[in-house]
């Protein structure tokens, strides 16, 4: 009778199987009667219950490998195939755990075909694990049914072990009747065992070695892995347990059963599109001048907002120095941007000045455009989430524009400039930057960034973990600056110690290293400025100092995940980097490094909090993991981030610190022309890091200003050895005094819990 | 007739496409799907929420393949008694493969369906990909 509709009868494919079931329990039978009354008898009742058991347990294997689902593939429905079926390569090659293996179309089943899998022409039918097709018992050897099919072998390999034994004694026994019936069967019984003992040991024993070394059949006779690794394997041990402790394997062919009714209808919901629309915002540079220029003027009364609070003043002095500057420089949007930043959003958590706060999550998006590209948001989802985090409540509006261009800026430059933190983060960094660095000449380090729109990733994790320290989204520009700046500060140090040519660009400002580094007067003149604020730091060092002066504002907590684990690597490594190179250094620009949320005075604090570094420093901690990295990581990170994150822009440009920032142009202005929105991030860190920014250094002085504000900045650099302050990116902040190295330093918790010292 | 009914109404809706999530094979033949957020349903859904969804399913298939107390245990019982007991008793795969059913079925009422899409069970494609059938989005009463 067919088999099925369309299959012929064919006799023929059960011969074999006939044939070894016959024999098998046509000879045991012969030999439970005929042989084993006597053993009983004569040797023990045992026998016979050995033998049985063995035989009952042969038969059950042979069984279940003969009828069971070895695992057979179903055909694929025409949904799935209709693409691949006419354009399909006839091979794909898929990677596992290292090793390439080619997985190929089946033209019956519509599938490729998974690794380990094979079509079986007997059986018509791929399966799964494909070991062979036993005729023996009909049937294909696969994943369910192998470790049955094994068994069947081992234990037929004992029983015609044990028959043939036992056969042999009652022969041997029972020599002088060798014509008697009982011997004569007994002696048949012996030879049909004897004759398949070879070919069935054989087998055995070749798939005792196979199941060792984790092959099937298949990959063994077609020399699959002759020569090289098997990807399958989990060492012998392993691979023993597999076969024979595994779960069952489930049948695929299934009836077709009831699927459980799901209603759908529309309408559908549909995910929320706001945050890829305030992306878009953000990219936006136009925006940024449009916001830019109504905002001025709440910036300036942001600024007055902040000279009311103790730690204003300083700041707003900053502010408006780095506005001059800005103003001198291609700052002067920016400057107004910042301003705008500042004082437009208003944000509850912030000072006047940080009005803006960006989204970190934003950041990472701007970032990689440079300004007035429009994001695309290759990440799509991520950037989404990034812009989410902080843009939310505020950033659909213009703030967030001013951050890209802030973000981008500086936070470009963070990274790549500090050449100690940056250059350890080549992805994060090179997104950052490239974009920035259209906008502002990149120099030397800042260079490094490559122009990769989606480096958002990275850099979002710089930042995320630093620079947000305020969950709403506002990037405290400040911190942004500040981690920058330290880094870059530190590296200005360097510079200004001893190195003509600032190789250090925080990666956070590296527009504002760049400037700092062309004129080193700037810097001179920063570090005096700076000086104020963190005396021990010693002037040299003024670019860090201006850098920690101003924390950046960023804060980290807004970063997602990635970013801040990439903020902190960054920051760790710069950390590292910048405990090397100053070592011997003040720890100024370490204060810096810790982005904290500073929502005001980050100027100050920036300097301050910095420069305090070394309390702050080791305590990447305080915010989320990836700030707590390394400073030097948020630093660099959360300038970088900072430029991207609007939001962080913003606040840097409340923070006074800012204004310099975006009036230390060289810098900013490099950074690109998206920052000068945000550009007042990155111009404050420009201030902040160069000494060329004035600014801050009126900020220095503000320190204890920042304080009180919440100053999200970047700790990234981990300029100095020291711990640095810990930034802490939740944001609150705790004035604290912290023996800076330079002893002056006071170290304040700013609210994205960032702790910068301040030397005041 | 009393009263006419819209085919729109009446009918499920259309089903725009299917997209196929695939196995990741990168940690060999274990069952595991690609967590990867298909470009298709960016404007359906959230990516968290997807791979939420797949990231759980994963979990329950690496639960069902274990090699545990459990498998030694029902591998022990099963030689014993002649596999005779795989006639009473069902395995502990297949337990499994009724709670993820059961996860499916869930996540299509809550999240899916709502959104327009379907999710299959991967059992009935033999394990090799999740299919996700994304329905037409027609608005009620916009006219075809």
């Amino acid at each position: 009778m067919p088999n099925s509709a369309g299959k012929r009868f064919k006799p023929t494919k059960y011969i074999p199987v006939s044939t070894a079931a016959t024999l098998l329990v046509g000879s045991t039978t012969l030999f439970f009667v005929f042989t084993c009354p006597w053993l009983m008898k004569v040797i023990s009742p045992a026998v016979p219950l050995y033998n049985g058991l063995v035989f009952l347990f042969v038969l059950a294997n042979f069984s279940m490998a003969t009828f069971m689902d070895p695992g057979i593939y179903p055909r694929a429905d025409e949904d799935e195939d209709k693409d691949d079926d006419f354009r399909a390569p006839l091979y794909k090659n898929v990677e596992i755990k290292g090793i390439q293996v080619r997985m190929k179309w089946c033209a019956t089943c519509h599938f490729y075909r998974p690794p380990r899998c094979s079509h079986c022409s007997v059986c018509d039918n791929c399966v799964e694990d494909f070991d062979h097709h036993c005729p023996w018992v009909n049937n294909c050897i696969g994943r369910r049914n192998y470790r049955y099919f094994f068994l069947f072998l081992l234990s037929l390999s004992v029983h015609m072990v044990g028959v043939f034994s036992f056969g042999l004694i009652f022969v041997l026994h029972h020599r002088e009747k060798l014509g008697g019936l009982h011997t004569t069967v007994t002696m048949v019984v012996m030879c049909i065992a004897g004759l398949f003992f070879i070919p069935v040991m054989g087998l055995t024993g070749f798939h005792m070695v196979l199941v060792a070394r984790g092959r099937t059949t298949n990959e063994q006779v077609t020399g699959k892995f002759r020569g090289g690794v098997n990807p399958f394997t989990k060492g012998c041990c392993g691979n023993v347990e597999y076969v024979l402790c595994s779960p069952l394997a489930p049948r695929y062919v299934l009836d077709p059963r009831k699927r459980p009714h799901v209603k759908i209808q529309p309408p559908f919901i549909r995910p929320d599109l706001s945050d890829q629309q305030i992306t878009i915002k953000v990219s936006d540079n136009g925006m940024h001048s449009t916001i830019t220029n109504s905002k001025s003027k709440s910036s300036i009364d942001g600024l007055d907002g902040k000279e009311t609070q103790p730690p204003l003043p300083p700041k707003a002095d900053r502010y408006n120095q780095l506005k001059g500057q800005l103003t001198s420089s291609e700052g002067t949007t920016c400057t107004k941007r910042q301003q705008s930043s500042l004082s437009g959003k208003t944000h509850p958590s912030t000072p006047a000045m940080y009005r803006f706060k960006p989204s970190f999550g934003t950041m990472p998006k701007v970032h990689y455009h440079t300004a007035g590209e429009k994001i695309v948001m290759p990440d799509g989802r991520k950037n989404s989430a990034i812009l989410e985090e902080g843009v939310r409540s505020d950033y659909r509006s213009e703030p967030n524009l001013d951050l890209p261009e802030y973000a981008n800026a500086p936070l470009h430059r963070t990274f790549q400039s500090s050449p100690h933190q940056l250059d350890a983060d080549p992805t994060n960094s090179r997104t950052l930057s490239l974009k920035q660095g259209h906008h502002r000449p990149e120099k030397g380090q800042l260079q490094v960034l490559p122009p990769q729109t989606v480096a958002s990733t990275a850099y979002k994790g710089v930042f995320s973990p630093n620079t947000l320290s305020n969950r709403n989204g506002s990037l405290s520009y400040d911190s942004l600056l500040n981690p920058s700046i330290s880094p870059a500060s530190a590296n200005e140090c360097m510079a200004h110690r001893g190195m003509p040519s600032m190789g250090f660009h925080s990666p956070y400002l590296p527009t504002k290293m760049c400037h700092i580094r062309e004129s080193e007067i700037h810097r001179q003149q920063v570090a005096q400025t700076y000086s104020p604020v963190m005396p021990p730091r010693g002037l040299g060092r003024q670019s860090p100092h201006l850098r920690d002066r101003e924390p950046s504002p960023v804060r980290y907590d807004n970063l997602s995940q990635t970013i801040m684990a990439s903020i902190q690597e960054r920051k760790e490594k710069e950390e590292r980097e910048k405990r090397q190179m100053l070592h011997g250094r003040s720890q100024t620009h370490i204060y810096v490094q810790d982005s904290g949320v500073f929502d005001a005075g980050y100027g100050p604090p920036a300097n301050a909090s910095f420069l305090d570094g070394p309390r702050g420093h080791g305590s990447r901690g305080p915010t989320p993991p990836a700030y707590g990295g390394s400073r030097d990581n948020l630093m660099g990170v959360g300038l970088a981030n900072y430029g991207q994150r609007t939001p962080v822009l913003r606040h840097a440009g409340t923070t006074l610190g800012r204004a310099p920032r975006t009036s230390s142009t060289s810098l900013h202005t490099d950074h690109s022309s998206s920052n000068s929105s945000q550009g007042r991030a990155p111009s404050h860190e420009g201030s902040y890091r160069s000494p060329t920014h004035k600014p801050r250094s009126p900020a220095m002085p503000r320190s204890p200003s920042y304080s009180h504000q919440k100053l999200s900045y970047i700790s990234a650099h981990d300029r100095t050895d020291s711990p640095r302050e810990t930034m802490k990116v939740n944001g609150q902040m705790d004035c604290h005094l912290s023996p800076s190295r330079h002893g002056n330093v006071k170290k304040v918790t700013g609210v994205g819990g960032t702790t910068y010292e301040i030397s005041v | 007739m009393a009263e006419t009914h819209s085919l729109q109404d009446l009918q499920q809706p259309a089903v725009s496409s299917k997209v196929f999530v695939q196995r990741d094979y990168s940690s060999g033949t274990i069952c595991k799907f690609q967590t990867k957020f298909p470009s298709e349903l960016e404007s359906r859904m959230d990516k968290q929420q997807f791979e939420e969804t797949m990231q759980t399913l994963n979990n329950l298939y690496a639960e069902a393949e274990k090699l545990g107390g459990k498998s030694y245990l029902e591998g022990c019982l099963a030689c014993l008694t002649a596999y005779t007991i795989f006639l009473c008793m069902e395995t502990h795969y297949e337990k499994v493969l009724k709670k993820i059913a059961k996860y499916i079925k869930d996540q299509n009422e809550k999240i899916y369906a709502p959104r327009g899409l379907l999710l299959t069970d991967p059992i009935e494609r033999g394990l090799r990909v999740v299919e996700i059938t994304i329905f037409e989005d027609r608005n009620i009463g916009s006219g075809r």
